[in-house]
């Protein structure tokens, strides 16, 4: 089988963070990574081309899984696998969102990452397996997503036993009883003694590790950004009130102030009449304006980042998130202010 | 009768509605009166307002459906009922109450920040709400020019609880089909049974999103403990109407679900209703969740079943509670909607408890469901939130389906992972 082998700009040999908004490109043979898991693969697959795309541009380009299937598949590609991307969060998502895009062209596709690896939730029901939490563990990683592929490319569904990870779907139906029923039945369990009983497993969160501080604020450049549903007056983009699939950016350029009529909230879950007052109470460009000519900051970014944070899915928000970081980070902002409501 | 203490409910079944010359009830059909009913919603702030029928089975949806109430009466003149809108702001909840069951007067039409809610009379939406069960008198309205929203929806709160009044004394001298009678907690008959406390979480966030408990908004105040029998006589009724799936509109909090299967319950006993804000700010739900706790403790509960209404923020406020009741030794059940993505793979819940774990869930919000097209629109023409005629094919998540997630848990949608 033809196989096209997707790796970051890091594992081609390009770079680190310097060169993470590099663009898309189709390599032949396999590169980095590639070349051990070709030889685990056996003389049955060839590895016949390396995707590679930077991980800020693949963050904030999502059209690049799709062009690089493509070209995948113009180049004889009959399956697509991706990473393995460890708990790196823009690449991960990037190996996700490959796999699924292949999956989406039809071709068999897999992905390699880490469990916690915030990117896993983009796969979109491809498969995905377990990596090792870093590159120090990329022998055993090679070993297991190396195995995996065979089953894959031999038409086998993946199970947790072969390494599978990602969220099991959850979906709607219908039960015997009302839910009012079920909670009295529950209390009588749990008075019964059953401490286990529940129809939600909980969730576990991951914890985000806050980034370092800024050397100097007034040598760095700010972004005003906000899930505060803050949109130009009419909302010309249509941004939803509530359960957000997109986010939106707008120009600062020449504006001092968030003047009302010229902007407005459409958040769907709190009262926008004080927001609409006074549009600076979501976005404080009034007084980012200020510490701009006082210096108390370099400089104040040209755009601001919005969505609306009202019954926004954690996969989306999360997706925003990492969309969020990467543009700005291409852009060269040191600092964000996130207004939240 | 219990004339010291419980009510007496007096029940009258509706299986045929329609509009007519007068108001009356017979035999199950209740025929309302378009002139009385429009002489009961007239109001300033009110330019007109048109009535319609849309019963069970009917090729009928209603779009931007706001409150649904259950039509009651104690007697002529609607006092007694809704106290502190209809009736004097004294506590309810003793002697005897006639309901229509099987009809509601609901209001459908814009407000603003009311998210668009969509009933369904037949077809595969028609079983995720309780209103596509009942035979309902819709009223659509169109506001008086000049006239500031908020007098638009107070105009409404109290013309649909002055025609839901109406429309039971019509079968004030009726043969009724049950008659019921709710205890009080604390009645003997339950010495010796576990006692089970229901927290009622009331969305306070502002206008078009409050619930009124005896006309008043609970906002900025502490939880409150209430007789059930107090619900059934309206003390408590809506203003909130985001979040259609999981909204909990009059209707709901009249015949309260978990209220009566507490009632009905053979192994436990209904022991007290405890009514709490819903805040905006964390730290005010941290001292709304502590002091419920510490209330149940008082009361000597064993254990107690919170609900919720709103979306992610307001899974805070039952997951708090639950949190402070097992560590008070109450045990601790919640009834919560996910809100797990489009394919259901997402984190269920937007706050889960950290130390209670028994949670009853009501299906995931973010679905999507595709109903099929209808005959006939009521409410309004089109659906903004779609841009599409309300008549249409149209393709919506669960969370526009007005109470078919509603924690009140009236309903059997639950979530469960593919086998």
């Amino acid at each position: 089988m033809k196989i096209v082998h997707y790796v970051n700009q890091f594992f081609a040999g390009m770079g680190g963070e310097d060169s993470a908004g590099t663009g898309p490109e189709l390599r032949d043979g396999p590169t980095g990574p590639g070349r051990k898991l070709a030889s685990l693969l056996g003389d049955d697959h060839e590895i016949v081309a390396t995707a590679i795309c930077g991980d800020d541009y693949a963050a904030s380009h999502r059209e690049f899984a799709a062009e690089l299937v493509a070209q995948a598949s113009e180049r004889g590609a009959e399956m697509v696998i991706a990473g393995p991307a460890f708990t790196s969060g823009r690449y991960g998502m990037a190996c996700a969102r490959i796999a699924a895009a292949a999956a989406e062209a039809g071709l068999p596709a897999l992905a390699s990452m880490h469990p916690e690896n915030p990117g896993l939730g983009e796969a979109a029901g491809t498969a995905v397996v377990e990596s090792g939490l870093t590159a120090r563990q990329m022998k055993v990683s090679l070993e297991g997503f190396a195995t995996a592929a065979l089953k894959v490319a031999a038409g086998e569904e993946l199970t947790a036993q072969d390494g599978r990870i990602g969220p099991v779907a959850r979906t709607n139906r219908m039960a015997e009883t009302n839910a009012a029923d079920r909670a009295v039945a529950l209390v009588i369990a749990r008075l019964g003694g059953d401490k286990d009983a529940t129809e939600i497993p909980l969730p576990d969160f991951d914890q985000v590790t806050p980034a370092a501080p800024i050397a100097d604020a007034t040598q760095s450049v700010f972004a005003l950004v906000t899930e505060g549903g803050f949109v130009p007056d009419g909302n010309p983009d249509r941004l939803e009130s509530a359960r957000a699939t997109k986010w939106v950016r707008y120009s600062l350029e020449g504006l001092e102030s968030a003047e009302p009529g010229q902007f407005m909230s459409v958040h769907g879950g709190f009262s926008t009449q004080w927001a609409n007052a006074d549009p600076n109470r979501i976005l404080p460009l009034d007084v980012a304006r200020m510490m701009e000519k006082e210096g108390a900051i370099g400089r104040l970014h040209g755009e601001f980042l919005a969505t609306t944070g009202n019954g926004t899915t954690v996969a989306d928000a999360r997706r925003f998130g990492m969309e969020w970081a990467a543009d700005l980070r291409q852009q060269g902002i040191q600092a964000a202010i996130l207004t939240a409501t | 009768v219990n004339a010291e203490v419980g009510l007496t409910r007096v029940v009258h079944v509706v299986r045929e509605l329609d509009l007519g010359a007068r108001t009356t009830y017979s035999a199950g059909h209740l025929t309302v009166c378009e002139t009385s009913v429009r002489d009961l919603l007239r109001d300033p702030a009110l330019a007109e307002t048109r009535l319609m029928c849309a019963s069970p089975g009917d090729s009928a949806r209603i779009v931007g459906v706001l409150d649904a109430i259950q039509p009651c009466s104690k007697g002529p003149g609607g006092g007694g009922v809704f106290p502190g809108l209809l009736g004097p702001a004294m506590p309810v909840g003793r002697g005897s109450t006639h309901v229509l069951r099987g009809a509601a007067v609901l209001a459908a039409g814009y407000l603003p920040r009311a998210q668009e809610a969509i009933i369904d009379m037949s077809g595969p939406a028609a079983a995720l709400s309780p209103l596509a069960a009942t035979h309902n008198l819709v009223v659509e309205f169109t506001p008086a020019e000049d006239a500031p929203w908020e007098d638009v929806d107070a105009a409404l709160r109290r013309g649909l609880v002055k025609v839901a009044a109406h429309l039971a004394e019509a079968a004030l001298d009726a043969e009724p089909d049950a008659v019921e009678e709710l205890d009080e907690p604390g009645s003997p008959a339950a010495n010796g049974k576990p006692r089970v406390g229901v927290i009622l979480n009331l969305q306070t966030q502002g206008k078009f999103k409050d619930v009124f408990v005896y006309g008043r908004s609970l906002s900025g105040g502490l939880p409150t403990v209430i007789s059930p029998c107090e619900l059934d006589d309206g003390a408590v009724v809506s203003g909130q109407f985001g979040h259609p799936a999981l909204k909990n509109p009059t209707y709901l909090h009249q015949t309260h679900p978990v209220v009566a299967a507490l009632r009905a319950s053979d192994d436990v006993e209904l022991a007290a209703l405890i009514l709490c804000p819903e805040p905006v700010n964390q730290a005010d739900k941290e001292l709304v969740s502590a002091h419920a706790a510490r209330l149940c403790k008082q009361l000597k509960l064993d254990a107690a079943i919170a609900t919720k209404e709103g979306g992610g923020n307001a899974d805070a406020d039952v997951s708090l509670k639950m949190d402070r009741l097992e560590e008070e030794g109450i045990a601790a059940v919640g009834i919560l909607a996910e809100m797990a993505g489009r394919d259901g793979t997402g984190p269920p819940l937007v706050v889960p408890p950290t130390k209670a774990t028994a949670l009853v869930s009501t299906g995931n919000y973010d679905e999507r469901m595709i109903l099929p097209a209808v005959e006939r629109a009521l409410g309004s023409p089109r659906i903004a939130l779609l841009d599409q005629d309300s008549t249409d094919e149209i393709e919506l998540p669960v969370a526009a389906i007005y109470c078919a997630q509603s924690t009140l848990g009236w309903g059997r949608l639950t979530c469960a992972e593919n086998a």
